[in-house]
């Protein structure tokens, strides 16, 4: 044979070399088998996994239902309209060969064809033009004025060639018809389906709510690698924000099996996407609504807070503050103008204000001392002559209340600064102290995390101390001075006095359950035992509850706006005063706390408004409104039953 | 009459080996169109711009210079080695003055209207005559030291040339084949030794002063030539002071420049036993293996990844017959020189094989050598059938 012919002869010199190719052959031979053979598997395999793009598929969040499983945070299909430029190959050679050569060749006569660069930009122009021309078919039928962008089109072209091209997201119902109707399988478009939050209540528990933000990027325990990933949100405040783990669920894993030239082939599924779980809220749809149409009927952009509560088990049924934002806005993407009226200085609506903002509570605040007072030995028919202002010091605290004789009810009915300061005085700072920290003021809820400050309650050792002086008892004593407090604080306090005595912590969340029932156990969110006891007597708890119900009841109490036929209503008004640093008036903080019916408490009602005229004229009539409507729906309610 | 007899018995040119040529020009054009009709850019190209229309055209060229070539004796074309010889020292001196890099950051090729020459690659074969001439002296001469530093010298010279422009890939090539010819000649075996020796130190030497020496102490490669060196000896070159940033960026230009072999060696692996078919490649069409490249320097691993083990052994099987060919025809080669030229011709041939599957298997630092008659390029071609010529002149001109 030809090889071993080489080294049977005699030419030391010519075997030396012919040995060494054979050797140099079977080397490489041995090499390629290595390769080829061997480890064919471990190539083939990386080689696959190269074929592959994969792509983030982000999974259907939980929604958020109030206590009847009423959507408040929804998720609702958004057609989208797509270019899949696979399909489209056939057309990009059409414009080239027919409509961008022949112009090229007018433009250019005698030059042969174009070279590098020159051809590379025609060919994008051809793409460009293809599929340019497919969207501008579309806009007679989905009556738009689509155009595709240049930019982005090559950019999708260039890095995402194996993905659909999105050109027109949230079609309407009427577009998909139409769309339906005039194409019957049309070339390179297709409509998907992607599930979107959706707040079908618009701003309805906006706060509690929260919002999202567009975050596509994977969480822990989720594949991290991927060559593309689909639109997700994550939840920025609120509930969405607290619960964002839960509801958001667990991402899935899609290939798509690109062919040989980076175009799409198929599709396969890896890992379904995991739905994120709902979320039950104690709130009442309707009971919110009511709250939120009461406090907005006070005026335009109103700046206030409701809290409705359950003085039994600390069960929230609304939580309002206005101005408030629709979540909806910030999907896809915020507005510049919606982000402009987000920050207003003035209204704030991102703001809160049930928890998150400290008002002087002002009069309400009397509810306190007058437990303090009573539980220190004062008998409320004892009476106190009001000159219509009372002296501290040198310093002169009028009264809103004329001058007269005052007892403990009609004091209390008619506000009356004087009898309260004289009977806190006499209590003592200490013993108004020790009660508001049993109603754990100045502390947190933990209700929402992130959108609750504590306020700010002094503690017995300030009040102890020489720096304390009787004017400062005094400022107290009418709820202002060194207190701050939130609407939802005063919630907890008039449940307090509403149920005998139990301080309670307030509940939001119910459950987290799954999204299909009975496919997991739900987590269920139990009442938390009573957080504190305020430690009177029950007698004291019974004058001060008469004394609330009066403010409502009697011709003199102001709180009688808030009177509702067929309910007992509680409450205590008050009008704080906003001052400036140089302790000028320069606002007024509204109140109104009340809890009803009288004998079997099931309502809290606490309004606060800023920049009301007072108590009993501002706030009263939204109290009497929410009254006037959970009083609607329960007869509605019973009456459901009784059939 | 005895002489017609011989003559009938005996063809005039070695079919076996025209036979393993015209294999290897066929594949190489259906591998040419492989690698590079798969590519959106070049479907709409004229049919005489695309690159297998190219290759063609460049094989038909080539086997009628191969035709010119086997007309005149070798032993007068010896006559005109130095003028040849001469003839390339120019083109290459040329091509560092007048020379295109064609984007490649290397001045390789003068640009002659729409050809691009690469004067290397004719430099070799200018080389191999020369030097076969030079040693085709009586063998008494050829123990003097004199005649050996002359032969180093006709080496030294387009070797640095080479380098010069630089091709680090086609300026080795010239080493082995040499030495080969140098031994084949009849040099005393001790100057080779020592010359193998001295190659040995210095090689060594430049490899530990480029992998290891501080950059004040390193002589003068481009940078890319470094990192190639690197990364085949798997070495990141990150000086210890380098901050983390610097780190991950050298760590990611070399990735970048490991990035080829890497997908070479996937192309070939993922071929197995009998490939993916032809033109069903995706390694090279999804453009993991640089487009630039896949025609030229990597045609090996589209062929391995589109027939698999099978291809491959086709393939270094053509190359076994060339080889082995090549080396008959210097078995039977009338005189010293024929001798001499032939087994420089098998030299270089075989050299650029081993070179080049070596590296798309990781056998050897990823060099800028082609393939003989597969990888796409008029020069390459050319000089490859035009040194294929000279074995066949010696084959016609054999000893009876």
């Amino acid at each position: 044979m030809l090889i071993f012919d080489q080294l049977k002869k005699n030419d030391p010199h010519l075997r030396v070399i012919t040995w060494g190719v054979l050797l140099g052959v079977l080397t490489l031979l041995a090499g390629l088998w290595w390769v080829q053979v061997f480890s064919y598997r471990h190539y083939s395999e990386n080689q696959k996994a190269q074929s592959f793009r994969t792509v983030r598929i982000p999974p259907v969040r939980g929604k958020i239902l109030d206590r009847g499983g009423q959507p408040l945070a929804d998720n609702q299909p958004s057609f989208n309209l797509s270019l899949y430029l696979n399909e489209l190959r056939e057309q990009f050679t059409f414009q080239y060969t027919n409509r961008v050569m022949p112009e090229w060749r007018r433009a250019n006569p005698g030059k042969g064809r174009p070279r590098g660069v020159e051809s590379a930009d025609l060919k994008r122009l051809a793409r460009y033009l293809a599929a340019s021309n497919v969207v501008q078919s579309l806009n007679g039928a989905l009556q738009e004025s689509l155009r595709l962008d240049w930019q982005k089109f090559h950019r999708h072209y260039q890095s995402q060639l194996a993905l659909p091209l999105p050109i027109l997201a949230n079609m309407t119902p009427e577009q998909v018809a139409r769309f339906h109707e005039r194409f019957v399988n049309p070339p390179g478009v297709d409509i998907d389906l992607q599930p979107v939050r959706y707040y079908p209540n618009g701003s309805l528990a906006a706060h509690i709510l929260g919002y999202l933000t567009y975050d596509d990027s994977s969480i822990e325990g989720e594949e991290s690698f991927f060559n593309f990933r689909l639109p997700d949100y994550r939840g920025k405040v609120g509930i969405e924000a607290q619960f964002d783990a839960d509801l958001h669920g667990r991402a899935g894993v899609k290939s798509v099996l690109v062919n040989s030239l980076g175009y799409r082939q198929s599709e396969t599924t890896w890992e379904e996407s995991l739905p994120g779980r709902n979320v039950v809220l104690t709130i009442d749809h309707a009971i919110q609504r009511a709250a939120e149409e009461a406090l907005n009927s006070v005026a335009s952009n109103t700046r206030g807070a409701v809290v409705v509560m359950d003085p039994n088990t600390g069960d929230i049924l609304a939580l309002v503050s206005t101005p408030a934002f629709d979540p909806n806005h910030f999907i896809p993407r915020i507005t510049h103008e919606e982000y402009a009226r987000l920050t207003d200085p003035k209204l704030r609506p991102q703001i809160n204000r049930a928890m998150q903002e400290n008002y002087a509570p002002g009069s309400i605040f009397k509810v306190v001392i007058a437990l303090a007072a009573l539980e220190e030995g004062l008998h409320p028919a004892q009476t106190i002559s009001s000159p219509g202002y009372i002296y501290i010091g040198r310093r002169q605290i009028k009264d809103t209340a004329p001058p007269g004789e005052y007892n403990f009810r009609r004091a209390f009915i008619r506000s009356c600064n004087t009898y309260f300061i004289t009977n806190g005085l006499d209590a003592g700072a200490e013993a108004i102290v020790k009660l508001g920290h049993r109603l754990h003021l100045g502390e947190k809820t933990g209700l929402l995390p992130g959108q609750e400050t504590p306020g700010y309650f002094p503690s017995v050792a300030t009040v102890k101390s020489s720096a304390w002086r009787d004017g400062d008892t005094a400022n107290l004593c009418i709820g202002q001075g060194a207190l701050s407090v939130t609407p939802l604080q005063m919630a907890v306090m008039v449940a307090a006095i509403a149920n005998g005595g139990k301080v309670l912590w307030p509940r939001l969340v119910d459950r987290i359950e799954p999204q299909e029932a009975g496919t997991e156990p739900p987590i269920v969110f139990p009442h938390r035992p009573v957080r504190d006891n305020l430690g009177v007597k029950e007698r004291t708890l019974t004058i001060v509850r008469e004394a609330m119900a009066a403010d409502v009841e009697d011709e003199e109490g102001t709180g009688r706006a808030a009177a509702v036929p067929g309910m007992r209503v509680c409450a205590k008004t008050g009008t704080a005063q906003v001052t400036d640093p140089q302790n000028r008036v320069i606002d007024h903080t509204t109140w109104f706390a009340s809890f009803a019916p009288h004998e079997n408490p099931r309502y809290v009602v606490v309004v606060m408004v800023e920049s009301g005229t007072s108590g009993g004229g501002t706030c009263a009539p939204v109290a009497r409104k929410i009254y006037e409507a959970l009083l609607k729906m329960e007869a509605a309610k019973s009456g459901l039953a009784q059939k | 009459m005895n002489n017609l007899l011989t003559k009938d018995r005996q063809p005039r040119v070695d079919w076996l080996m025209m036979a393993a040529l015209a294999g290897l020009m066929v594949v190489g054009v259906l591998f040419v169109y492989s690698a590079t009709m798969v590519s959106e850019a070049t479907i709409p190209v004229a049919l005489h711009r695309q690159p297998w229309m190219r290759q063609i055209v460049w094989c038909v060229a080539g086997l009628v210079a191969m035709g010119m070539v086997c007309l005149i004796d070798y032993r007068i074309l010896a006559r005109w080695s130095l003028v040849l010889y001469g003839g390339t020292i120019l083109l290459l001196l040329a091509v560092l003055v007048v020379g295109s890099d064609q984007g490649w950051g290397a001045k390789r090729w003068i640009v002659l209207g729409p050809f691009q020459l690469q004067p290397s690659e004719f430099a070799k074969i200018g080389f191999i005559l020369a030097l076969g001439n030079f040693l085709s002296r009586p063998a008494d001469e050829l123990r003097s030291i004199s005649i050996f530093w002359k032969a180093l010298i006709m080496l030294a010279l387009p070797f640095l040339l080479i380098m010069k422009e630089p091709d680090l890939g086609s300026a080795l090539i010239l080493l082995p084949v040499g030495l080969t010819m140098l031994y084949v000649a009849g040099v005393p075996p001790r100057f080779i030794n020592t010359l193998l020796g001295a190659a040995g130190v210095v090689v060594a030497l430049i490899l530990v002063d480029v992998l290891f020496a501080p950059p004040k102490w390193q002589i003068k490669l481009e940078d890319y030539q470094r990192r190639r060196l690197l990364v085949y000896f798997g070495i990141d070159g990150i000086p210890a002071d380098a901050t983390p940033k610097q780190r991950a960026e050298v760590r990611k230009e070399m990735r970048n420049y490991s990035y080829n072999v890497e997908q070479a060696l996937i192309s070939v692996g993922s071929g197995g036993l009998l490939g993916k078919g032809w033109c069903e490649g995706t390694q090279n069409a999804l453009g993991y293996l640089p487009r630039s490249v896949a025609h030229n320097d990597f045609i090996f691993s589209v062929i391995a990844e589109e027939k698999g083990f099978m291809g491959s052994v086709t393939v270094v099987s053509l190359y076994s017959v060339l080889l082995f060919t090549g080396l008959r025809v210097a078995g039977q080669a009338r005189d010293r020189l024929g001798r001499l030229l032939a087994v420089g011709v098998v030299a270089m041939f075989f050299s650029h094989v081993f070179i080049n599957i070596g590296m798309n298997i990781r056998l050897m630092p990823v060099t800028g050598v082609p393939l003989p008659l597969l990888s796409y390029g008029g020069s390459s071609v050319l000089s490859s059938l035009i040194a294929a010529g000279l074995l066949q002149n010696i084959y016609i001109h054999r000893r009876s």
